[in-house]
């Protein structure tokens, strides 16, 4: 941590002078790794910041409760905020473990309140959704598994849910209205999640989901762990958000701990990420067609990205860029001639690829289905904290590469390409284009690699760090405490914890079949929201 | 418009399937003549995640794609456990998941088996002994056969479902 002074004016120091006073801005800040300003605020001070914050434009983009990181309290709650690339974190000490709800003003912490309170039994006053989150019924009542004095040891369940106990879903009531209960194992070979769709005709009237089915106690398990040990957990987030999740794991830890990491590590890393996201995005387009039983444009998608599976093993002997990540680079080189040999690759998948797209593009009857489906509307982003290729269809300028470049985000520009409409059409649109782009960054990558070692052998220290990153579905959170050379507090917070909300607003008013494309075409992740 | 005419003269909108590994043909072969002999041609598998971080899933997935393409083979992915001779479930098992685990094996007509598909899936992996999950799939199922892998390749998979075919076989 940098103490003293203002490293440059943003939107966020700019809010807290406006706020505390000029001249208490410098002395209380301390500013981390990524710029980002942390205050520690009293109550008084937090009550005044969040209306002038909520009115200033400011999004919530986490919040989480780290146990023991003041002296004084037993709990600090973080309240992280964005604006214009800037970033400003509240500290908001407790005492004892009642505090109050600030879900009314921003939406977006209506979940990580309720995480907080399975977690670590943290009350809210003024939440109007109290249910619990990731605990399901058969957990016990009093259960806070995040708790230092919580051991992670095997928990006693009950078997069964009696009625009374079962999770009360919103009532819609009202003529003709039926609920369709979906979940949570589905028709296909996805995730588990309980969709509960009120529907009148055929027209989806409200959505309501449930998800923490795969709840595997990610958070939990990294405490106390030797960082360098704990990658293969950070890549256990989303599978096929991987190398992203590790990178935002691996750069926290290299930021607490002052660690540089060497170029030609950070362009293998950039490799790894853009890859991994062209695989992710070839799955939407693929999976989106399939929704509209269009296999002929399916299938292309399906077999570039099994090609593209293929090279990622050639590269790093795992389809999924396993095991490449480390602390200080990445785990080993990679020779020149396999990088020669991807490079003459992309030029065939390049070619492969727009004649895929051009198929689909040329297809009236899979625009028809796309069009004007499933619409996220712009002033939606804000409140929820809508991110990643979902937001740039829906008129965000949103990427954590562009706002806050890292490793060589700055030297290697993305150009997001956002779209208006906010449909299943501009979010094929804007991933399609992304394929593109990445395809551009790779290839500049690949030309410019330069020769070096590829691993910082310097030790990690204590401390925290928050990283960001820009996954496959757009803004990625990491934040991590290490204490005594172990994890501390790891804090994950993936895109699509933030864009599941985002899918109860875009289905109600289209017909039920339409359902699955949508869902699609948000292309969430179960397993990185439950984690 | 649609021209009668030059819907018989136009080239056909195909094109030649990628070129499959002689392994995976092989492996395929095998699988099918297992198959019809003992699952009158056809083996309808059912897909459970009770707890993945969705690669396996997605490997399961690429099983369908044009370089696999396991429905030539008689392998067929099935919406309903009510349909399925064989339920594959990828990770390790939720306390969250459980009930709906045992429903969807519940749910499934005799004779069943049951394959656990990845590390987790297998012993419960980096998950084993964690408050939030039971354990490996044997905890909670009857499982008769464990493909580990992280997560195993779509060829594993075959590899392992050939497996499943010869010691179904030998219970018989």
């Amino acid at each position: 941590m940098i103490h003293g002074e203002l490293p440059q004016e943003n939107a966020a120091t700019g809010a807290l002078r406006e706020l505390f006073g000029a001249a208490a801005v410098p002395a209380r800040i301390t500013y981390g790794h990524n710029r980002e300003c942390s205050i520690d605020v009293s109550e008084p001070e937090f009550d005044l910041a969040i209306p002038y914050l909520a009115s200033r434009k400011f999004v919530l983009i986490s919040l989480f409760c780290v146990e023991g990181f003041r002296k004084e309290a037993q709990y600090s709650l973080l309240y992280v905020f964005e604006r214009k690339g800037s970033i400003l974190i509240l500290v908001r000490n407790l005492t004892g473990n009642r505090t109050t709800s600030i879900a009314s003003v921003f939406p977006s912490a209506t979940w990580p309140e309720r995480e907080c309170r399975d977690g670590f039994g943290i009350e809210f006053d003024g939440a109007f959704d109290t249910r619990r989150l990731f605990l399901h019924e058969t957990f016990p009542a009093g259960f806070h598994p995040l708790k230092k004095t919580v051991p992670d040891t095997p928990v006693k369940t009950s078997d069964t849910i009696s009625t009374a106990e079962e999770y009360p879903f919103r009532k819609m009531s009202g003529e003709g209205i039926y609920q369709v209960p979906v979940g949570p194992v589905h028709a296909g070979i996805i995730e588990p999640g309980h969709f509960r769709f009120s529907v009148i005709g055929e027209t989806v009237f409200n959505l309501e989901i449930r998800m923490f089915y795969t709840h595997r106690g990610i958070e939990k398990l990294a405490e106390g762990k030797d960082p360098r040990d704990a990658i293969k957990i950070a890549e256990a987030v989303s599978g096929d958000e991987s190398a992203a999740n590790a990178t935002a794991f691996c750069m926290a830890v290299e930021r607490l701990s002052c660690i540089t990491v060497p170029d030609r590590a950070w362009y293998l890393r950039t490799v790894f990420c853009e890859s991994e996201r062209i695989c992710s995005h070839l799955g939407d387009l693929s999976g989106m067609l399939t929704d509209v039983a269009f296999a002929l444009g399916a299938s292309q998608f399906a077999v570039l990205r099994e090609l593209m599976f293929r090279e990622n093993e050639k590269l790093s002997g795992s389809r999924f860029l396993r095991g490449m990540l480390c602390i200080g680079g990445v785990s080993r080189d990679i020779p020149d001639d396999t990088l020669a040999g991807f490079r003459e690759f992309l030029v065939q998948f390049r070619k492969q690829y727009k004649v895929g797209l051009s198929i689909v593009l040329s297809t009236p009857s899979v625009i028809d289905r796309f069009s004007t489906t499933g619409v996220i509307k712009k002033q939606l982003l804000r409140p929820l904290n809508i991110t990643g290729p979902a937001a740039r269809a829906s008129g965000g300028r949103v990427d954590v590469r562009v706002n806050h470049p890292y490793g060589i985000y700055d030297r290697f520009v993305p150009k997001p390409q956002p779209l208006k409409d906010g449909d299943v059409l501009a979010r094929f649109t804007v991933k399609a284009a992304e394929i593109m782009d990445s395809l551009d960054l790779l290839e500049q990558l690949l030309a410019a690699i330069p020769e070096g070692s590829v691993r910082s052998e310097e030790p990690v220290q204590d401390g925290h760090a928050l990283a960001l990153v820009e996954s496959a579905r757009g803004q990625s959170l990491c934040w991590i405490r290490i204490k005594d050379k172990k994890i501390d507090r790891y804090k994950v917070r993936t895109a699509s914890y933030c864009n599941w909300l985002a899918i109860e607003h875009a289905v109600p008013g289209n017909i039920i079949a339409d359902f699955p494309v949508i869902n699609k075409s948000l292309n969430l992740s179960y397993a990185g929201t439950d984690l | 418009m649609v021209n009668a005419f030059s819907c018989l003269v136009k080239k056909k909108v195909t094109e030649t399937r990628p070129i499959p590994g002689e392994e995976i043909e092989k492996l395929g072969r095998e699988i099918k003549r297992e198959i019809d002999s003992r699952f009158g041609h056809s083996l309808a598998i059912r897909e459970l995640d009770a707890g993945s971080d969705n690669a396996a899933e997605i490997e399961l997935n690429n099983l369908s794609n044009a370089f696999y393409d396991v429905e030539r083979f008689g392998i067929t992915f099935v919406a309903s456990p009510r349909h399925a001779d064989v339920l594959i479930v990828t990770g390790a098992v939720t306390h969250n998941m459980e009930i709906a685990a045992r429903k969807t094996y519940d749910a499934m007509p005799s004779p069943k088996f049951v394959v656990a598909v990845g590390d987790d899936a297998c012993d419960g992996g980096i998950y084993k002994g964690t408050y939030a999950v039971r354990g490996g799939v044997d905890t909670v199922l009857p499982v008769d056969l464990k493909i580990p892998g992280n997560p195993p390749t779509p060829v594993q998979i075959l590899t392992g479902l050939l497996a499943l075919m010869q010691k179904a076989k030998n219970k018989s």
